[in-house]
């Protein structure tokens, strides 16, 4: 019961936490670039005004489009639920493990862009097009990166790899890990739609890719679709932190130790958050051509670490 | 102790295959030679430790002359031929970057299954790497296959020759000394001759 | 003097010479004709060592060691012989000793082509693998200087595919001596001696048979390449032609063996560590695929020295599926290398020659050759004839052997199609030579030999080819005897 409990309120903390960690990115990236840059809460903020705001919605829509916002927050959020944020104990993995997080994410994909193609506007096709040549190589390699780790613990649950991890903290520098978590990096750059692969904060629409899927939304799809979007974001961040350093995570259900996991994992989504803008700040979009150069990168940095994992059980 | 020795030795195996890997996405001669460099590094990084935790001290020697000829001397003298090359465009390898990357992946995941034997006959702590050793022997193989320009064909070769050496370093704590300042001499030598013929001919044929 | 000392007498004058005439041509740069008198009388000293220590091996008192580092068997004795002469046949025709006086090229030639010979020789006579290794990538840094003296793009470009082609092959098979070294570390011999071949032969059977079956494809992949074995020979066909005459005649004639022998050494090992049937087959593979290219390549090709150089891979073939066809094959193997040697360098040589006449290295362009400069003629198509297999040259015989060996070792269709190539490369030869050799001289280019020395010299190996196969020196067959002995794991 206690576990259950303890997994409702991480799904409330992570869905609580998205928006900010999209505004704390935001203005990490404002300091940066020597703007002062709106306040973190400004995500929320846009939030309560767009949900309040009524809807535009295009002649030539049809059911799909309204259905999309709601499969990409419910896939989402039930893909949320399966990620251990504060302890490995998830009652979620008699539920799912890693590959139904994996499918989850991509029904959320495929719905999104689902919805970007159903009004039959140019932006929104192009944007799904452009989305699923990305998401095509992204979900294998989150996969298979995640994969390298389940390899080494024995087991695709989320919560035993995280375990496994901090029982054998010196497997943490071997080859496996490092080579699968710098491919996932890349690949959540891509799933997440941020920069090198494509830019959050742009209006040219011809370069969008995420933002071009949602050009026709407006209103509470729109504020969902962003929300869904900063959760996604949210969650491959904590993922990261947990698979691949998941110290200072509870491993029991005691008040003191999950009070001081979450402390850990703030702490940790600050770091993560920090290097991201960095990160954006640092380097440049790419050309659109050479964006599954770089998925192509990550593929084969998951593939080695999946294969260095499996020979060295 | 064992434990942090192996760990720390993949970590630099790793890092020099890693860095092999990502060379292959770069489109300019620069980042090929500044790849090397960094590998160089990692390379005499990997040398350093087993002199240290292997107790083998002529390969502090090794790993300094590696650090002073591979990371130093030799990417100079191709950055310096870089700067020579009268047209700087980007790469046009014979296969596309997907493709060598999907290449190199299945390369070296060869070069594990082939390098099981081997890394049951070594019983030393460093044996966990020799699969990346031979994954990046046949990796740089195809970067100097595929690729076109002197140059980049170049540091290939010298990858193929970093990958030998963390071959040897990793499978026996490097070969014989004698054996060991050979190799260093072939490969000053050849990089000087081909930095005296690469100029020459792109001068006289259109590459 | 004790027999140890003298050994170390022998195989310094050996070495010594060439390096001494590379350093000596390099101080008398402004005198290169001192320097080129210098490396002929020079050239003559490391001759009679090679000769001695060949007389040494044979005479049966084991081999000529001196320290770990030099040890040479019945097998080196005889790559030594082989290297020196046809070292020593380059060195007396090479620039520098015409009357005229010595070309602008003289003193490169002399630099490297001594230093090349003088890794050849360290090649053949180190006991350590790894030794040998070092020497055999340096001749492709020496080699490699030499080709585009000249400067003409397409030399640059062929110097160039061969010190790329040349050291990544050397560096695999570096791969390959590594791994011999990590299985024979791992089974706990002692490191000090671990490459010497000695040492590493005595502990194979300890070695694990997986290991050392990559390490030798390893091996084969690198020294093939050196060796010109398809598919790794596309270097060989550049870099022969373009190479000034008595260099190619030194890459032709000993380098490819000097590459061959390598893997013969390792074969050995690789034998005594999991019997004969791996490195046979793959041999035997290489070598017929290595045949096939050289001899189907021969008939289209349009220059004479493009000609030769497929010849040379043709010929490498044999002799590698030679060594992969047991005791028999051993021996015809290493007597092709010798007849090879000795035909092809003097080919070669001729070949600077018929190129100083007609300015062209197009065989459209030669024709008449036999009765413009009948004494070139008559020695180039011996040359040629003994390398297309024609009795009574010492090639006939070890052909004819590698049929006998292939049939005794129950490859028929090996033998069949061996036999059917080897016919094809007679038949291309011929027509390529005739070609040459007929027709109507061109008159502006005068008749006549200048100078007669070079072809004098020439004459002498192709006396002793002619005579090996006609009745073969006793000393030359014992020495194969016992060479082939070594190779028997």
């Amino acid at each position: 019961m206690a576990a259950l409990l303890l997994a409702a309120a991480e799904l409330v903390l992570l869905m609580a936490l998205a928006p900010g960690v999209v505004g704390y990115t935001r203005w990490v990236k404002a300091r940066l670039q020597g703007r002062r840059g709106a306040g973190v809460l400004q995500p929320y903020r846009e939030l309560r005004k767009t949900f309040g705001k009524s809807m535009v919605i295009a002649d030539s829509a049809s059911w799909i489009f309204h259905l999309a916002p709601w499969v990409v927050t419910a896939s989402t959020v039930a893909a949320a639920a399966l990620v251990p944020v504060v302890s490995v104990h998830q009652p979620a993995d008699q539920l799912g493990d890693l590959f139904a997080l994996m499918a989850l994410l991509i029904l959320g994909t495929v719905f999104l862009a689902l919805g970007g193609l159903d009004p039959g506007t140019a932006f929104g096709g192009m944007g799904s097009s452009r989305e699923m040549t990305v998401a095509a190589l992204t979900e294998p390699t989150l996969a298979i990166a995640v994969l390298a780790l389940a390899l080494t613990s024995g087991s695709t649950s989320l919560g035993a790899i995280a375990g496994t991890v901090l029982a054998n903290p010196a497997n943490a520098i071997g080859p496996g890990h490092a080579l699968a978590f710098a491919a996932f990096l890349i690949a959540m750059l891509a799933e997440t739609g941020r920069l090198p692969i494509d830019n959050p904060a742009t209006h040219l629409e011809l370069t969008m890719i995420h933002e071009a899927m949602i050009l026709e939304y407006s209103g509470p799809y729109l504020a969902l679709l962003e929300w869904a979007a900063a959760t996604k974001l949210t969650l491959l961040l904590v993922l990261a932190a947990n698979m691949f350093a998941p110290w200072g995570i509870a491993t029991a259900i005691e008040p003191g130790a999950v009070a001081r996991s979450v402390g850990v994992i703030l702490a940790k989504l600050l770091v993560l958050a920090t290097l991201l803008a960095v990160l954006e700040t640092r380097v440049a979009k790419l050309r659109l051509f050479r964006v599954p150069e770089l998925l192509a990168v990550s593929f084969t940095l998951a593939l080695l670490a999946a294969t260095s994992s499996f020979f060295s059980r | 102790m064992d434990l942090i020795f192996s760990r720390l030795t993949m970590t630099g195996a790793s890092a020099m295959l890693l860095v092999a890997l990502a060379m292959m996405w770069r489109r300019h001669v620069p980042a090929y030679i500044s790849a090397f460099r960094l590998q160089s590094a990692a390379l005499a990084f990997v040398g350093a430790v087993v002199a240290w935790f292997g107790d083998v001290p002529e390969l502090f020697l090794v790993a300094a002359l590696i650090l002073a000829l591979k990371g130093w001397i030799v990417p100079r003298i191709l950055t310096r031929m870089e700067a020579r090359r009268p047209d700087a465009r980007a790469l046009q390898p014979l296969v596309n970057t997907e493709m060598s990357l999907l290449i190199s992946g299945a390369l070296a995941v060869a070069a594990y299954e082939l390098s099981r034997p081997v890394a049951e006959v070594v019983n030393l702590p460093t044996r966990g790497g020799l699969p990346l050793a031979l994954a990046l022997i046949m990796v740089s193989l195809f970067v100097v296959v595929s690729r076109r320009q002197a140059i980049a064909q170049i540091v290939g070769f010298l990858m193929l020759e970093n990958g030998i050496a963390l071959l040897a370093l990793l499978g026996a704590y490097g070969v014989p000394l004698v054996v060991e300042l050979g190799v260093f001499l072939d490969v000053l030598l050849g990089v000087l001759v081909m930095q005296a013929l690469v100029p020459r001919m792109e001068s006289t044929v259109a590459r | 003097m004790s027999a140890a000392g003298i050994d170390a007498i022998l195989i310094a004058a050996l070495l010594a010479p060439p390096l001494a005439s590379a350093v000596v041509a390099a101080a008398a740069r402004r005198r290169p004709a001192a320097g080129a008198w210098f490396n002929a009388a020079a050239m003559g000293i490391t001759l009679l060592a090679a000769a001695v220590i060949a007389l040494r091996v044979v005479s049966g008192r084991g081999p000529v060691v001196a320290g770990t580092l030099w040890r040479l068997d019945a097998l080196s004795a005889l790559l030594a012989l082989l290297v020196s002469v046809v070292a020593t046949l380059a060195a007396w025709l090479g620039p520098g000793l015409e009357r005229g006086g010595p070309g602008a090229e003289t003193t490169a030639f002399r630099v490297y082509a001594n230093l090349f010979a003088c890794m050849m020789l360290l090649a053949v006579s180190t006991g350590n693998l790894g030794v040998m290794w070092v020497a055999i990538e340096a001749t492709t840094v020496t080699s490699a200087l030499l080709i585009p003296v000249r400067r003409t793009p397409a030399a640059i470009d062929a110097s160039w595919k061969y010190l790329l082609i040349g050291s990544v092959g050397i560096a695999l098979a570096f791969a390959g001596t590594v791994l011999a070294f990590v299985d024979y570390a791992s089974s706990g011999g002692e490191l000090e001696l671990a490459l010497q071949w000695t040492t590493l032969r005595a502990a194979a059977p300890a070695l694990h048979p997986e290991v050392v079956q990559l390490a030798f494809v390893f091996l084969l992949v690198g020294f093939g390449t050196k060796a010109g074995l398809a598919p790794m020979h596309t270097w060989l066909p550049d870099a022969h032609s373009e190479a000034p005459a008595p260099l190619s005649a030194m890459m032709s004639g000993v380098l490819l063996a000097v590459a061959l022998y390598a893997v013969a050494r390792w074969k050995v090992i690789v034998d005594v560590a999991i019997g004969s049937a791996f490195t046979d087959t793959m041999l035997v593979v290489v070598g017929a695929a290595t045949v096939a290219v050289g001899a189907a390549s021969l008939l289209s090709q349009t220059q004479y020295k493009r000609v030769l150089a497929f010849s040379s891979i043709e010929h490498m073939g044999l002799a590698c599926m030679a060594l992969g066809l047991g005791p028999l094959g051993a021996f015809a193997a290493l007597l092709h290398l010798v007849g090879h040697g000795l035909a092809k360098s003097v080919a070669f040589l001729l070949s600077g020659r018929i190129y100083q006449r007609y300015g062209s290295a197009d065989i459209g362009a030669v024709s008449g050759l036999i009765s413009a400069a009948p004494g070139t003629a008559i020695l180039f198509a011996a040359a040629v004839l003994a390398l297309a297999g024609l009795p009574p040259f010492g090639l006939f015989l070890s052909e004819i052997l590698i049929l006998q060996a292939a049939w005794a070792a129950g490859h028929v269709w090996l033998t069949v199609l061996v036999l059917v190539l080897m016919l094809l490369a007679f038949a291309a030869l011929t027509t390529q030579l005739q070609r040459m050799l007929l027709g109507r001289a061109p008159a502006e280019r005068g008749a006549g030999e200048s100078p007669r020395a070079p072809l004098t010299v020439l004459a002498v190996p192709m006396v002793l080819l002619a005579s090996i196969g006609v009745v073969m020196p006793a000393p030359l067959y014992d020495l194969l005897t016992r060479a082939a002995e070594v190779l028997r794991p």
